[in-house]
C-alpha cells in the first residue's frame, strides 16, 4: 500500500461514510428552510437576514436562495452521485470486460493492428455526451417518473453508451496477453479454450480491470458534469417557467453544480462547495487509480525477477 | 469487396447512422400519465422521410429560431467560421505545445510538475473551464483589473482570450502525456544509446533520433486527441456563450413547435465535415514535424 492508493482511499471512504451516514449528524435538514427575518438586537442595531446566507457559523456551507442549508443539500444528493457512478461503471466493466476478452480471445487480428477502417473515425466528432443529450432530453424534463426510475434510465443509456469503449480496451490487452509463451505452452498440454480463460487470461486482466473500473467512475463523473451543465441532472430536472430555470430533483453534486452555474459573480459559494466537493470526490478515485497502478508495477517487478 | 464500393458503404453507414441517432428525441417519450417510457418509431421514420421529401421545397435546409425562420445555409456559414477558428487555432497549438512539452516533460526531473499534470488531466473539461472564469472573477474583483472577458455577452463583443487557451490547453495535456509516455519508452532504446557513443548531442539525439520515431504514435492517436478537442467543443460554446455551431443547433433543437430534426442532422453533418477538415490540417501538420526532423 504506497501513499497515494492510502490518501486515495482515505478520500473516498470519508466521503462515503458522510454521504450515507452524515445525515444523522448534519445540524440541518434538507427540507429546512430559513425564512427572511429581521433582528435588532439590545445595542439597537439591526441585522435582516434574507437567504442566501453566506457560509457561517451555523450554516458551515451557507444556504442557497430559498434558505436551505447546502451541507444538507450535498448530504441528500451524494448518494444518489455516488452510487450511480458506482453501478455505472461496475456494469460497464462486468459486460463491457466479458464481451472484450471474448473478442480478443476469438479474433484473429494481432495485436495493435486494427482492422477499421479510418473514415469511421469520423464519427468520434460525435462526443459520446451529446448521444446521452438526444436520448436523455425529451425524457428528463419534469418528468413524472420518480427520481430513482430517472437516475436508472439516465444510468442503464451510460452503461450502454460505454461499454463499447471498454470491451476495445479489454480486447486490445486481451490480444497481447494471448501471445505470451505461458499460453501457448497451456494450449500445448491440451487445455480448453475455458481452461485458458478462466486460469490464464482473466487472472492477468484482473489488474487492469480494477484499474479501469476507478477510471471508469472518473469519466462517469466527468459525463454527469457535462450533462448537468446542459441541464440533463442525474433524478431528472424540474423546470420552473417564468423565469425559466432548472433545479435538480435529487440534488445529486454535479446537478448543484449545473444548476449554480450563475452564481459565478455573485453569491459565489453556492457553485464553489458542489464544484470543491465533486473535485474532491474525483481526485480521491484518481488517486486511487495512480496507487493502484504503482502497487501493480512493484508487485510485478518483483516476482520477474525470479 | 472493393475499396470503393466498402468507401461508399461506409459513408452511407454514416449518413444512416447521423439519421437514425438524430431521431431519437422524437422516438423515446416519457408517457404522460406514468413516466413510462414509449417508443414512437413511426415518427423517427416520418422525420426521416420528411428530410428527404424537404430537398424539393427547401424545407430541409430552412430552421425557425425564436419566432423567425431562417435559412440554414445562411446561418452555418457564420457558425462555422467561429468554431473553425477556435478548433483550428486550439487544434494546431495545442499540438505543437503537447508536443514540444511532451518532450520537456520526458527528460526533465521535476516530479511535481508531472503530478501537476497528471492533477489537471483528470478533471473534466468544464471544471476546468469555471476554475478559469472563476480565477477572473477572482482577480477582477482583488484588483478591480478584468483581465480577460469571461464569456461573450454580445456576437460583437465575443470572449477570445479564455476560450481560446481552454481549446489550447485541455488537449495540450493529453498530447503532452501521449508524448512524453512515448518518448520515455523511445529513449530507453538501443539506439539512443548507440547515438550518444557516438558522441551526438543531448538535443540532437532527442530530435533527430527519438522524435520521428515517436510521430508516428502521434499520428496514430489523431483520432483520440480530436475525440478530446470534439467533446470539448459543446461545453465551451456553452459555457463562454460563443456563436458557433453547436449553439446554432443545440439552441435552437427545440422550439416551441417542437424538435427540429432536419436541423440537428444538417448541424451534425456540418461537425462531421469539421472534423474532417480539422483532422487534416493536424496530419499535415504532423507530417510537417516529420519532414523538419527526417534525416
Amino acid at each position: 500500500m504506497n501513499k497515494t492508493l492510502l490518501a486515495g482511499l482515505i478520500v473516498t471512504i470519508v466521503m462515503l461514510g458522510a454521504s450515507f451516514f452524515g445525515q444523522y449528524f448534519a445540524p440541518h435538514d434538507v427540507t429546512e428552510q430559513i425564512e427572511i427575518s429581521y433582528h435588532v438586537d439590545d445595542n439597537g442595531e439591526s441585522e435582516l437576514i434574507v437567504p442566501p446566507l453566506s457560509p457561517n457559523t451555523s450554516n458551515p456551507f451557507g444556504t442557497d436562495k430559498y434558505g436551505i442549508d447546502m451541507m444538507a443539500k450535498l448530504l441528500a444528493g451524494a448518494k444518489y452521485t455516488i452510487i450511480a457512478s458506482i453501478t455505472v461503471a461496475l456494469v460497464r466493466i462486468v459486460i463491457g470486460g466479458i464481451i472484450g476478452l471474448f473478442l480478443g480471445y476469438l479474433s484473429k487480428d494481432k495485436p495493435g493492428r486494427t482492422s477499421k477502417v479510418p473514415i469511421w473515425n469520423v464519427l468520434n466528432g460525435i462526443p459520446i455526451f451529446i448521444i446521452v443529450w438526444m436520448i436523455m432530453i425529451g425524457v428528463t424534463m419534469n418528468p413524472s417518473a420518480s427520481p430513482l426510475t430517472m437516475a436508472l434510465i439516465l444510468s442503464v443509456v451510460l452503461a450502454l453508451v460505454g461499454i463499447p469503449s471498454v470491451a476495445s480496451t479489454v480486447k486490445e490487452k486481451t490480444l497481447v496477453i494471448r501471445e505470451k509463451q505461458f499460453i501457448l505452452s497451456a494450449k500445448s498440454i491440451g487445455a480448453g479454450h475455458w481452461t485458458i480463460i478462466r486460469t490464464h487470461l482473466f487472472p492477468h486482466l484482473k489488474e487492469s480491470f480494477l484499474i479501469l473500473f476507478v477510471q471508469e467512475i472518473v469519466l462517469i463523473l466527468g459525463l454527469f458534469g457535462q450533462l448537468a451543465i446542459f441541464n440533463i441532472f442525474v433524478g431528472g430536472t424540474t423546470m420552473y417557467f417564468d423565469p425559466v430555470e432548472y433545479v435538480s430533483r435529487t440534488n445529486e453534486w454535479s446537478g448543484l453544480i449545473g444548476q449554480a452555474r450563475n452564481n459565478l459573480f455573485i453569491y459565489q459559494w453556492i457553485l464553489v462547495i458542489p464544484l470543491a466537493a465533486y473535485i474532491i470526490f474525483i481526485l480521491g478515485f484518481h488517486m486511487i487509480s495512480i496507487g493502484l497502478e504503482k502497487l501493480y508495477k512493484q508487485k510485478f517487478s518483483k516476482y520477474s525477477h525470479i | 469487396m472493393t475499396k470503393v464500393a466498402q468507401f461508399t458503404s461506409i459513408i452511407v453507414g454514416i449518413l444512416l447512422f447521423v439519421l437514425v441517432f438524430a431521431m431519437f428525441p422524437v422516438v423515446l417519450q416519457p408517457d404522460r400519465m406514468n413516466g413510462a417510457l414509449q417508443f414512437h418509431w413511426s415518427q423517427g421514420l416520418s422525420s426521416i422521410s420528411d428530410y428527404f421529401k424537404g430537398f424539393e421545397g427547401g424545407q430541409t435546409f430552412s430552421f425557425i429560431s425564436g419566432g423567425t425562420e431562417l435559412s440554414f445555409w445562411i446561418e452555418i456559414g457564420r457558425s462555422f467560421s467561429v468554431t473553425f477558428t477556435y478548433m483550428i487555432i486550439g487544434a494546431a497549438i495545442g499540438m505543437t505545445i503537447g508536443i514540444l512539452l511532451g518532450i520537456y516533460f520526458s527528460v526533465t526531473r521535476a516530479q511535481w510538475m508531472k503530478r501537476l499534470l497528471e492533477l489537471t488531466s483528470v478533471l473534466p473539461d468544464f471544471v476546468i473551464v469555471m476554475l478559469l472564469q472563476f480565477l477572473i472573477v477572482f482577480i477582477a474583483s482583488e484588483t478591480g483589473l478584468v483581465v480577460f472577458q469571461v464569456a461573450s455577452f454580445s456576437t460583437d463583443e465575443p470572449a477570445v482570450a479564455l476560450p481560446l487557451i481552454s481549446t489550447i490547453i485541455i488537449p495540450a495535456i493529453y498530447m503532452i502525456r501521449n508524448v512524453s509516455l512515448h518518448m520515455n519508452l523511445t529513449l530507453t532504446e538501443d539506439y539512443i544509446s548507440f547515438a550518444k557513443a557516438r558522441g551526438l548531442g543531448k538535443r540532437y539525439i532527442i530530435f533527430y533520433h527519438a522524435l520521428p520515431n515517436v510521430l508516428p504514435y502521434v499520428k496514430a492517436d489523431l483520432h483520440k486527441f480530436m475525440a478530446i478537442l470534439f467533446g470539448n467543443l459543446f461545453i465551451f460554446e456553452y459555457l463562454y456563450n460563443l456563436s458557433g455551431i453547436t449553439m446554432l443547433v443545440f439552441s435552437n433543437a427545440f422550439t416551441q413547435e417542437g424538435y427540429q430534426y432536419n436541423l440537428v442532422v444538417n448541424g451534425i453533418f456540418a461537425l462531421l465535415l469539421l472534423y474532417a477538415l480539422i483532422f487534416a490540417v493536424l496530419k499535415l501538420l504532423v507530417y510537417g514535424w516529420g519532414k523538419v526532423f527526417a534525416r
